[in-house]
C-alpha cells in the first residue's frame, strides 16, 4: 500500500513541474477578440413584487434580470471566455498584472449588483451590503471547484473572498432573505473573459495568439448551443473555436441571439 | 411502483420456474439526474461506471483505492448482505441498518425514502449538514459518529448507540466511501462533459459517423492521471476535515458560574441580535421564533432536482411549439428529434424523484435541535451556517477570519435560542419590541 502510495504521490509531483514549464513559455503575440449581442425576440422584464423588507425593497423599481436588453437591442449579461484543457495554464499578457484589485459584488436596492461579473483568482472578491438597516446573506454554495460559502453580510463590514481555481461555468450567487435576488461570478484563473455591457458589447484583450476555443454562456439557457458566431456555430458546449492574430482585432460583429438559442 | 410489483411478481414466477436461484447481487446505481443534465451517452455512463467499479468495487465487495485512506477492513464490516457468523459478529451492518433509508448507493433513495419528511440525506454530495467544521468543510469522524449515536432529533434518524465502537466505526467509514464514491462520479461526469465527447463528423463516403475518445484510463494514461488527480481532490477535502473544527476562543466563552442576572443580560443580548438585520435571525425563523419567516425556499439537494425539473419543462414547451410551427428545415427536424429523445429521457429522471418540499426554518420553541443540544452544538450552527440549507454562517467563514458577528454575541445568541423553548409563545412578545419596524416587513 505504501509503494502504491508512494508511487501515485511522485506522479503528481511530475504533473506540477509540467505545468510550471509550460506556463514559462510566452505566446507567440497577442490579439483581441470584440463583438456585440443582439436580442432578436421580445423581451418583456417582469416586475418583482418583493416579499421581504418590502417598504425597503420596493422602492427600487425590482424587475427580473434574467434577459436584459439594453441599447439598440443589445443583450447584456453574455459571457464569454477562453476554454482551457484541465491543467492547462494559460500566458497572461502583462497589461493585466496590474488588475488584481478586489473586484466588488454589492447587495444594493434589494439586487446584486452587478449582475453578472467575471473575477480572475488574482482578483479578490469583496461582497458588500450597501443597504443599511437591510439584511442579506451571500449564497455560493452552487460553488463546484472552489470551497461553497453562505455569510451573513452586514452594511458596513464587507467580506472579503479570494478562490484559487477556475469554475467551469459562472456561478449562481443568491441571497436567501430575499429570493428574487441573484448574481452570476464567473471565476477562472485566466483574465480572458467578459459579460456584455450594456449594448450588448464585449472586448477581451490580449488573448494569446492562435486558435482558442472560447465559451458563450447566458443564464437563461446556460450554454449557447448552436449561436452563430462569425462563421461557425457553437456547438453541444457552447464553444467555438476562433482565430486569434498577432497584433489584430478580431471583430465577430453582431452576434444575434434568437430567442430559441435563450430556450425562450 | 405499480411496475416495480408486476416485475416482481413476474420475477418470482420466473424463480419458481427455474428454481431456487440466487438473486443477481445488489449494485450501484448511476446518478442519472447529473449524467441525463450533462447529456452523457450510453457510452460514458457505461465507462463511468466501469472506472467507479474499478477505484471502488461494488455492494457486495466494496474496494478501499489505497489513496481514498479509507479502511478495507472497516468497509467489508458495513458491506454485503446481512448476517450474523457463528461468533455472533454482524456482517452487512450497512444492510442491516441503513439501506431501507439511505439506498444502496447512498442516494437517499431507499424504499421507505419516500415516506419521510424530511427524506433520508444523499451523501453523493459530500454535503453534510451538522458537524463542527466551518462552512464548506467536510465533518470529522467524530461529527458522523455523533449523528449516528444520538440520531437526528425531530427526522427519521434514530440513535444507533446500542451497536459496538467497531460497528459505529465501520458505519462511519462506509458513509464516508459512499460520500466519496459520488463526489467522484459527479467529478467523472463533468470531465467527460468538459474534455471528452462525442462528435458527429462527415467520413469519406459522406456517411456520417460518431467519432469519440472512450474514457479509458488503463489504456490511456493522461486519463489515469486526471482520475487520479480528481480522486486526490475529494480525498484532501476529507482528510482536511480535522484542520477545520471551529474552536471557540476561551475569553468568549461564557463561564460555568454566571449568576442569574449575567444569564439574563446575555439572553437579553442575544434577543436583540435575533431581532436585528446584523444576525437577521427573524427574517427566516420568524419575529417570534416559530420557523414561519422564510419557508419557500429549497435546500441544495432540491434545487438541484427543480433545476432539474424547470429545464425539462422548458424544454418540453420548446418542443411543442416547434411541432407547432410545421416549417421546419431538415436540420431544424433532426434536431426536434433529438430534443424529443433527451425529453423522454429527462421525463424518465424526472418521475423518479419524490415531491419537492420547500426547506422550513427551524421552529426553535420546539427545543428539539437536530445538529444536537449542548451548547458547542447550537454555536456551531449559527458560527458556520448549515451548508446545503439556505442558513447562514455568522462567524468567520475560515480560521483565522473575521465573522460578521463576534464569538460573544453569537454565544448570546446561544443563550436566547436555548431560552426560547421555556419562554411562552403567547403573552407578551418581547422580540417585537427590539426591531418592530423591519419586523413589520
Amino acid at each position: 500500500m505504501n509503494c502504491l502510495r508512494s508511487s501515485w504521490l511522485s506522479a503528481s509531483f511530475a504533473l506540477a513541474a509540467i505545468a510550471v514549464t509550460t506556463s514559462s513559455v510566452s505566446a507567440a503575440g497577442w490579439g483581441t477578440v470584440k463583438g456585440r449581442f443582439v436580442y432578436k425576440g421580445t423581451a418583456k422584464p417582469e416586475k418583482i413584487t418583493p416579499t421581504k423588507d418590502v417598504e425597503f425593497c420596493g422602492k427600487h423599481d425590482l424587475v427580473d434580470e434574467t434577459v436584459a436588453v439594453g441599447k439598440e437591442g443589445g443583450l447584456q449579461n453574455v459571457f464569454v471566455y477562453l476554454y482551457t484543457a484541465r491543467g492547462k495554464k494559460v500566458d497572461v499578457h502583462e497589461s493585466y498584472a496590474a488588475g488584481s484589485e478586489a473586484k466588488v459584488l454589492d447587495n444594493k436596492g434589494c439586487r446584486f449588483e452587478p449582475h453578472a461579473m467575471t473575477l480572475w483568482t488574482e482578483q479578490p472578491l469583496e461582497i458588500r451590503n450597501s443597504d443599511e438597516g437591510v439584511g442579506h446573506n451571500t449564497n455560493g454554495q452552487l460553488l463546484v471547484q472552489n470551497p461553497k460559502f453562505n455569510e451573513q453580510v452586514t452594511s458596513g463590514s464587507p467580506i472579503t473572498k479570494k478562490f484559487s481555481k477556475s469554475e467551469p461555468i459562472p456561478t449562481k450567487v443568491a441571497c436567501n432573505v430575499h429570493p428574487w435576488m441573484s448574481a452570476f461570478v464567473l471565476i477562472r484563473d485566466n483574465p480572458y473573459m467578459a459579460v456584455s455591457g450594456e449594448d450588448g458589447s464585449f472586448v477581451i484583450e490580449n488573448v494569446p495568439a492562435g486558435k482558442q476555443d472560447f465559451v458563450f454562456w447566458h443564464e437563461a439557457k446556460g450554454n449557447l448551443k448552436d449561436l452563430a458566431v462569425g462563421k461557425g456555430k457553437a456547438d453541444r458546449k457552447g464553444q467555438v473555436s476562433l482565430e486569434v492574430k498577432d497584433g489584430e482585432t478580431l471583430d465577430l460583429g453582431e452576434i444575434a441571439v434568437t430567442s430559441a438559442v435563450l430556450g425562450k | 411502483m405499480l411496475r416495480n410489483h408486476a416485475f416482481t411478481s413476474a420475477t418470482l414466477l420466473a424463480l419458481g420456474a427455474l428454481g431456487c436461484e440466487q438473486a443477481p447481487p445488489p449494485r450501484f446505481h448511476a446518478n442519472m439526474l447529473q449524467m441525463v443534465a450533462n447529456e452523457t451517452s450510453d457510452g460514458y455512463q457505461q465507462e463511468i461506471a466501469n472506472v467507479l467499479g474499478a477505484m471502488f468495487g461494488t455492494p457486495d465487495e466494496p474496494f478501499a483505492f489505497p489513496e481514498s485512506g479509507l479502511n478495507q477492513n472497516l468497509l467489508n464490516l458495513a458491506a454485503g448482505s446481512a448476517y450474523a457468523d457463528e461468533q455472533g459478529v454482524s456482517h452487512g451492518l450497512y444492510r442491516r441498518h441503513c439501506v431501507h433509508c439511505h439506498g444502496i448507493s447512498g442516494d437517499g433513495q431507499g424504499p421507505t425514502a419516500r415516506f419521510l419528511n424530511p427524506y433520508p440525506r444523499d451523501y453523493r454530495q459530500g454535503l453534510f449538514k451538522f458537524k463542527s467544521t466551518y462552512n464548506p468543510a467536510k465533518p470529522t469522524n467524530d461529527d458522523l459518529l455523533r449523528v449516528l449515536k444520538n440520531g437526528v432529533p425531530g427526522t427519521s434518524m434514530p440513535s444507533f448507540s446500542l451497536l459496538s465502537e467497531t460497528e459505529l466505526d465501520a458505519l462511519v467509514e462506509y458513509v464516508k466511501y459512499l460520500a466519496m464514491r459520488g463526489e467522484m462520479e459527479q467529478k467523472l461526469i463533468q470531465y467527460v462533459y468538459d474534455e471528452l465527447g462525442e462528435e458527429e463528423v462527415e467520413g469519406e463516403d459522406g456517411q456520417i459517423v460518431i467519432e469519440r475518445t472512450p474514457l479509458d484510463p488503463t489504456a490511456n494514461a493522461e486519463q489515469a492521471d486526471v482520475i487520479k488527480e480528481l480522486l486526490g481532490e475529494v480525498v484532501a477535502a476529507w482528510q482536511e476535515a480535522g484542520d477545520n473544527v471551529i474552536t471557540p476562543v476561551d475569553e468568549a466563552i461564557p463561564a460555568d458560574d454566571r449568576t442569574p442576572e449575567e444569564i439574563a443580560a446575555s439572553i437579553e443580548k442575544g434577543r436583540e441580535l435575533f431581532a436585528g438585520t446584523r444576525a437577521n435571525c427573524f427574517t427566516c425563523h420568524g419575529p417570534t421564533a416559530l420557523g414561519d419567516g422564510q419557508t419557500t425556499d429549497f435546500d441544495n439537494w432540491t434545487k438541484e432536482q427543480k433545476g432539474f425539473l424547470d429545464a425539462t419543462v422548458q424544454l418540453r414547451e420548446s418542443i411543442a411549439e416547434r411541432e407547432k410551427s410545421g416549417e421546419l428545415t431538415d436540420d431544424e427536424r433532426a434536431q426536434l428529434e433529438r430534443d424529443r429523445q433527451l425529453l423522454a429521457q429527462r421525463e424518465q429522471v424526472a418521475a423518479s424523484f419524490y415531491p419537492i418540499r420547500n426547506a422550513i426554518p427551524r421552529n426553535l420553541r420546539k427545543g428539539v435541535y437536530r445538529g444536537g443540544r449542548r451548547r458547542i452544538d447550537v454555536f456551531a450552527r449559527i458560527h458556520a451556517g448549515i451548508p446545503g440549507t439556505p442558513m447562514p454562517g455568522a462567524g468567520a467563514a475560515a480560521p483565522g477570519g473575521q465573522g460578521t458577528l463576534t464569538e460573544e454575541e453569537i454565544w448570546n445568541l446561544v443563550d436566547y435560542v436555548l431560552s426560547l423553548p421555556y419562554e411562552p409563545a403567547s403573552g407578551p412578545q418581547p422580540a417585537l419590541t427590539a426591531n418592530p419596524e423591519a419586523i413589520v416587513n
